[in-house]
This record gives structure tokens, C-alpha cells and sequence, in this order.
């Protein structure tokens, strides 16, 4: 009973935040609901877990399916936000296999080491202090050298896509992106080579790791530390970013 | 290690930014880099090539030594890009190309190739294990 109690007065409390976000446009608001359904989306993602692709990418993904949703729920409908937004994170993951190709084009061998790999360079760089060589990487995974190249490289080529948002001709743009607010530390340049109002436009921890790395000259492992992210992982947001804001330029 | 060269003509398209950057990878391992400074050099290259702009076709050659990878991405016809590369660093934030080379490699350069093209050069040293 009391969880049930527990989960009316959490419907409550959502109702509420949603009703202030959609009539008054409190933002405030709107971030709240993200975290207050961030373990949904967690628990969703993990479903999807140890199909080629880090745990950490679903669930960013995840996390854009719920922000849609809180964006488009109607204060009509008779529904929880958990209920709305459940179809709405699974369809947004769903779809971002299905649109990639992750899972029909890359051999499930490779998908497998491809998901092995960011855990194992993290650990290797701890227990030898260095970052692992691709030979070291493949010693540690029983594989080869070639394997080692090839698996990183499709998920390089996989995050590079992924940041693309509305697949399948969905034009709403990167929810994820209005999180982020202009940062006026960053100039505007009309060097063509220049990237400076694209990064602006990026959310606001991609922009903070680009800062990390290009301004504070910090090495990935260093970033990774401070924003809780597997090294890897880093290394594809900062790819990932460069690639959004050059495409943003045209 | 004695030195050894291997060269690579490749389209601009980003189709291809794939097999440059397996190539890339090669090339790194063979030069015994950590994942970071592999990572570093494979930037690097990728974003030189997609901020040339063009199409049609690059050359890059790499020297693979004990002290690191020399490589050399041109000519290319991209008078703009040689200038974004030598002007020196915007205030801080504004992210450039120059900035973003200055961080992963240990030094670039521009090379006149005649006919008003150039060639850009990017040395990353084999600090081992980095």
C-alpha cells in the first residue's frame, strides 16, 4: 500500500512539474522531471545493454525519448508521465538501432569486443598507468591486433552518426541541445575554420569536455575522471561534437 | 625501428573518413601509441580533411619512426585553410581548427606545393605508451 501511496504522490509531484512547465514555460521545472525519470530510462536502456554498444550511449539516447516526452504530454491525458514516456524512451532507443544499422551490419563478433573495449582500456590504463597500446588492448581481450582497430573503428563510425538527432526525417532537432544555454565565453568568428557558434549550440557537457580538452589542454583520461565517463566514451562525445558543429556550419 | 613510409590517396567524402581512420589506427599501433595518442593522430587527420571542404581526392603520406608518425595530408587547393592555420590562437574558447591541432599533435606546419596549393604537415612524437 505505501508503495502504491508513494507512487500516486509522485504522480502527483510530476503532474505539477509538467503543469508549470507547459503553462508558464518554467524550465526549471522541466529539469526536475528529467531527473526525477532518469533511473526509468536507466532501467529501460540496460534491456538494451550488450548489443554492441555501451550502456552509457542507450542510455543518452534513453534520455532524449524522455525529454520528447515531457515536451509533448498532454495535461489532458489521464496518464502517468512513467506511462507516457515508457514507448516514448523504448521507440527513441529502438530506433536508433534500427536507423544506424548498428545491429544488422557489424558482425556480432565485433559488436561483442566493440562492447568490451571501454571498460577494458579504462581498466588496462589504471593497471598500467599509461594508455594501453591497441597490442596491450588485444592481449587483455585475446584478439588481435587488426580486430582490436576494426572494433573501435565501428564505434567511432557509429557515434559519429549517432548524435544526429530525429532519425528517420524527424526534424525537431536535439532536445538534449536546449539544456544548453549560449555560453558568451565562447566568441563568435567569421573564420570559416573557426567553430565557435556551432559549440555554443552543443548541450552543456559536451561543451564543458571541448573546453576540458581544447582550452585546459587535459588529456581523456583526465576528462573522464571528472565527468564520470569511461574514457572511450569521451573520446566519441569530443568526435561526435566536432562533427555535429561542422555539419552546423555547413 | 628503421623509418618507414606508407602513403594513401583517399576521396574527401565522409564515406571514407572510415577507412582513413582504420588506416590511421594501423599506422599508430605500428608506432606502438597508446589508444590516447592514436586517438589524438586519427582526430587530427579527420578533421583537417573535413575542414578542407572539397571533394574529389586527398593524398597523405605517413614516416613511421621510432620518435613517432610524420604525416603529410595535400596538396590541397585551400588557400583559406592555410591561413585559418597559421594565424596564431583566437582568445580563448573561440575553437579553431589551429586550436584543436594544437592539442592533439605536437606540431603542424603549411608547405607551399606550388600552384598556389599546400601541403599540411602534422608531427606526432611517440611519447610511448600515451
Amino acid at each position: 500500500m505505501e508503495g502504491r501511496a508513494g507512487r500516486a504522490a509522485q504522480q502527483r509531484e510530476d503532474r505539477e512539474l509538467l503543469r508549470r512547465y507547459h503553462e508558464t514555460g518554467d524550465t526549471l521545472a522541466r529539469e526536475k522531471l528529467i531527473a526525477r525519470h532518469l533511473p526509468l530510462v536507466r532501467s529501460l536502456a540496460r534491456r538494451y545493454a550488450g548489443r554492441g554498444e555501451p550502456l552509457e550511449d542507450i542510455e543518452q539516447v534513453g534520455a532524449i525519448g524522455l525529454i520528447k516526452a515531457i515536451d509533448r504530454f498532454d495535461l489532458d491525458r489521464e496518464v502517468s508521465l512513467a506511462t507516457y514516456a515508457t514507448p516514448n524512451v523504448v521507440g527513441e532507443i529502438k530506433r536508433h538501432f534500427r536507423d544506424k544499422g548498428w545491429a544488422i551490419r557489424v558482425p556480432r563478433s565485433l559488436q561483442e569486443l566493440n562492447a568490451k573495449m571501454s571498460s577494458t582500456i579504462d581498466d588496462l590504463t589504471a593497471r598500467l598507468g599509461h594508455s594501453p597500446s591497441v597490442m596491450e588492448i588485444a592481449e587483455s581481450l585475446g584478439t588481435t591486433t587488426e580486430e582490436v582497430l576494426e572494433a573501435l573503428e565501428v564505434g567511432s563510425a557509429y557515434s559519429t552518426l549517432s548524435l544526429d538527432t530525429g532519425p528517420g526525417g524527424d526534424d525537431e532537432g536535439d532536445p538534449m541541445e536546449t539544456i544548453g544555454s549560449e555560453d558568451e565565453e565562447f566568441d563568435r568568428s567569421e573564420d570559416r575554420a573557426t567553430l565557435g557558434p556551432a559549440l555554443a549550440r552543443l548541450p552543456e557537457r559536451e561543451r564543458e569536455i571541448l573546453r576540458m580538452r581544447f582550452e585546459e589542454g587535459l588529456p581523456q583520461t583526465q576528462i573522464a575522471e571528472r565527468v564520470g565517463l569511461s574514457q572511450m566514451h569521451v573520446s566519441r562525445l569530443i568526435r561526435r561534437s566536432l562533427v555535429a558543429m561542422r555539419e552546423e556550419l555547413g | 625501428m628503421a623509418t618507414e613510409r606508407v602513403e594513401l590517396e583517399a576521396p574527401l567524402d565522409f564515406a571514407f573518413q572510415g577507412v582513413v581512420r582504420l588506416i590511421v589506427g594501423g599506422i599508430a599501433e605500428q608506432a606502438s601509441f597508446g589508444f590516447e595518442a592514436m586517438d589524438d593522430l586519427q582526430l587530427a587527420i579527420e578533421r583537417l580533411l573535413a575542414e578542407t571542404g572539397g571533394d574529389g581526392r586527398v593524398k597523405i603520406s605517413f614516416e613511421v619512426t621510432d620518435g613517432g608518425v610524420r604525416t603529410r595530408v595535400g596538396p590541397l587547393r585551400e588557400g583559406q585553410l592555410a591561413d585559418a592555420l597559421q594565424e596564431p590562437d583566437g582568445d580563448m574558447g573561440t575553437l579553431t581548427l589551429r586550436r584543436i591541432l594544437s592539442t592533439v599533435v605536437d606540431s603542424f606546419g603549411v608547405e607551399e606545393a606550388g600552384d598556389g596549393q599546400i601541403v599540411v604537415r602534422l608531427e606526432k612524437l611517440g611519447t610511448p605508451l600515451s
